[in-house]
């Protein structure tokens, strides 16, 4: 029984990383036909970069990632303590508000915020080109909100509230206390909800779309477009650099998270 | 003794529209180590909230050294705190959680620096300055938590229950502990608490609360030799209470007897609740008794006996060195000064009967007294 499920986990596992493994021994062929690895070669990694206007799409896919993530992150863990101190009823309903928007699909938050910039853009504006690079940081900003209160709120429900009660004690006033003491305590919270809100913001496509207008292109939307034309394979590249920004940051938050467990573990055991 | 410092008058808190306090006067003097002891939900808790500055009463006033504070934060008021968990900063070391307080206050570096050693001697703990706090005992927890409070140098010290977490030998210690480190520091403590021992033992004062009314404010002996209500007479202690009527000064009657007590100043055929101490009542032969009972429960306590006797169908706690097996009929006899008189409260007849005795009361006291709020 206990080799079976060792066997089911391997395939498991094998069946989630096999494409990944595809696209990066695709990235390193020097043939064009993926079916057939006929040699290595970075050629690849040179021609994109040397490829300015795909270097310039990543670029903008990494500012309206890392800002949305920052801005979402700060008004987050706002919007977090707020509805930490709520009370308990209140808190429910909030949560439940906070939590629609993740699991309500794509494709819808993606044409209702489309209707939304169109809207206040041309008809209360007055604008011709409504959809630009400021509606895309609103609508990356809207969507990212959610991951960060869901990754913070567990840790402000840990932490001791007398903590805050103690520094106040001590001479802090309200704001000192948050800056003090309680920012330490839901840190991990905060690092790995910024995390989240990054990844999800680099790789969204399809909100992207509608929000966006010809004047700033991620890469996820632009990439889209190709698919109607052979991929080449630099994009193979791009994607395996991708993969990796991902995976290194996953692997740090999680190691993070474990550092922190066994140093409380640890604690634990001297007590 | 000393001077007046902090005066609560007619205070009231709701939260919810329940009632948690209902009209707290209470003054605390300079120097003095009070505390307010109490059943969870007593509103000790919340007493020591309001002056701490966490909580804003619904009515009433707060007054310090004179001055109304009511609306005055936590951090604008000479008052620090020791909270019930401690509340130590876990990112912060011993040596930076003690020093927490100064730092904010923009104490100077070599200043902060001699304070925070001072006050590690103090508390026994030199040698832990570089220390994660989550790596000390509990006991050590509490010794930063102690330091890191007085190292400001309040006037007044809020202890919240303390000594809870510490398991007894170490309770115990830190009992004289604090009794020290208050006199050697000459502050005012004020200490809440559900452990009647604990309050006994260190307390200048005792005020004891119960359905967010003090029932009673007194040094410790008078508190357990006068108890006001049939409350504080069963917190404070174990008591066996009856119904009595006193007859006229200095003489009650009750199970159809007439007694000699040292009680006077009530109406004549007053209806009273009796208390007598287990440990005050003597056990004689049956004949000599001025009441006569049969044993129908004995534990073993170490130091004594617990007995259970019935008399006429009343049952009595009696502490006994000497061995009385169940079934054997004793006599007891009752002297002038064991008898307490207290007036009739709404408490009456809601404790001191032995009854429902069983040997785990002890344990069943201890798993009632939760945490407050």
């Amino acid at each position: 029984m206990r080799r079976a499920n060792r066997i089911m986990t391997v395939i498991i596992f094998i069946f989630l990383y096999i494409p990944m493994v595809v696209l990066i021994v695709a990235s390193f062929n020097t043939g064009k036909d993926v079916t057939e690895f006929s040699g290595f070669t970075l050629k690849q990694y040179v021609r994109l970069f040397q490829d300015r206007s795909l270097l310039k799409l990543l670029a903008n896919s990494l500012i309206i990632s890392v800002l949305a993530s920052f801005i979402a992150t700060v008004f987050g863990t706002v919007a977090a303590l707020g509805i930490h101190n709520l009370n308990p009823k209140m808190r429910k309903v909030a949560m439940t508000l906070t939590d629609i928007p993740m699991t309500n699909p794509d494709i819808v938050t993606g044409v209702s915020l489309s209707l939304l910039f169109v809207f206040v853009g041309t008809k209360m504006l007055g604008q011709r080109n409504s959809l630009t690079f400021w509606t895309l940081l609103i609508a990356h900003i809207t969507f990212n909100l959610p991951y960060v209160i869901l990754n913070v709120m567990p840790k402000l429900k840990q932490m001791d509230a007398s903590l805050v009660d103690a520094a106040m004690d001590l001479g802090c006033t309200r704001v000192q206390a948050f800056f003090k003491v309680t920012v330490h305590e839901i840190m991990p919270g905060v690092v790995s909800g910024a995390i989240m809100a990054f990844t999800m913001s680099l790789d969204d496509f399809v909100i992207s779309y509608f929000v966006t207008g010809p004047s700033f292109i991620t890469l996820p939307v632009e990439i889209y477009s190709y698919t109607k034309k052979p991929i080449q394979p630099k994009i193979y590249a791009m994607f395996t650099l991708l993969f990796l920004i991902i995976f290194v940051l996953m692997t740090a938050m999680n190691l993070m998270q474990l550092v922190s467990d066994r140093k409380k573990a640890v604690s634990h055991i001297g007590h | 003794m000393s001077k007046e410092l902090i005066r609560l008058r007619d205070l009231t808190m709701e939260f919810d529209g329940e009632r948690i306090l209902d009209g707290i006067n209470l003054y605390i003097n300079d120097h003095e180590f009070l505390t307010l002891l109490g059943p969870s939900g007593c509103g000790k808790t919340t007493t020591l909230r309001i002056i701490g500055g966490f909580l804003t009463p619904t009515s009433g006033t707060v007054t310090f050294d004179g001055q109304t504070i009511n609306d005055v934060p936590p951090y604008k008021r000479q008052i620090n705190t020791v909270f019930q968990r401690y509340a130590l900063f876990p990112h912060l070391d011993v040596y930076d959680n003690i020093a927490f307080g100064l730092r904010v206050a923009k104490v100077p570096k070599d200043e902060v620096d001699s304070r925070v050693r001072e006050m590690l001697e103090i508390v026994s703990l030199k040698g832990y300055e570089n220390r994660r706090v989550d790596s000390l005992s509990g006991g050590q927890q509490q010794r930063v938590a102690i330091a890191r409070a007085l190292v400001n140098r309040p006037k007044v010290l809020l202890l919240d229950e303390p000594l809870g977490a510490l398991d007894l030998r170490l309770r115990k210690d830190m009992q004289n502990e604090l009794k020290r480190i208050q006199q050697a520091m000459g502050i005012t403590f004020i200490y809440v608490t559900h452990d009647q021992e604990e309050a006994l033992s260190m307390s200048d004062t005792v005020v004891v609360m119960d359905k967010g009314r003090i029932q009673q404010i007194g040094r410790p002996e008078d508190i357990y030799n006068e108890p006001k209500n049939a409350f504080v007479a069963d917190f404070i202690g174990e008591s066996n209470i009856l119904d009595g009527v006193m007859l006229e000064d200095y003489r009650v009657r009750f199970f159809g007897r007439v007694f000699e007590c040292v009680d006077k100043g009530f109406a004549p055929n007053e209806p009273v609740d009796v208390v007598i101490r287990p440990e005050d009542i003597d056990i004689v032969p049956k004949d000599q008794g001025h009441l006569v009972g049969t044993v129908t429960g004995v534990t073993f306590k170490g130091l004594n006996y617990d007995i259970i006797v019935e008399f006429k169908g009343f049952k009595w706690l009696i502490q006994t060195t000497d061995y009385h097996g169940i079934g054997t009929t004793i006599g007891i006899r009752l002297n002038p000064e064991d008898i307490h008189i207290m007036h009739k409260s709404e408490y009456s007849g809601m404790f001191g009967d032995y009854s429902s005795y069983s040997a785990e009361y002890d344990e069943l006291t201890e798993d009632a007294d939760g945490e407050e709020e």
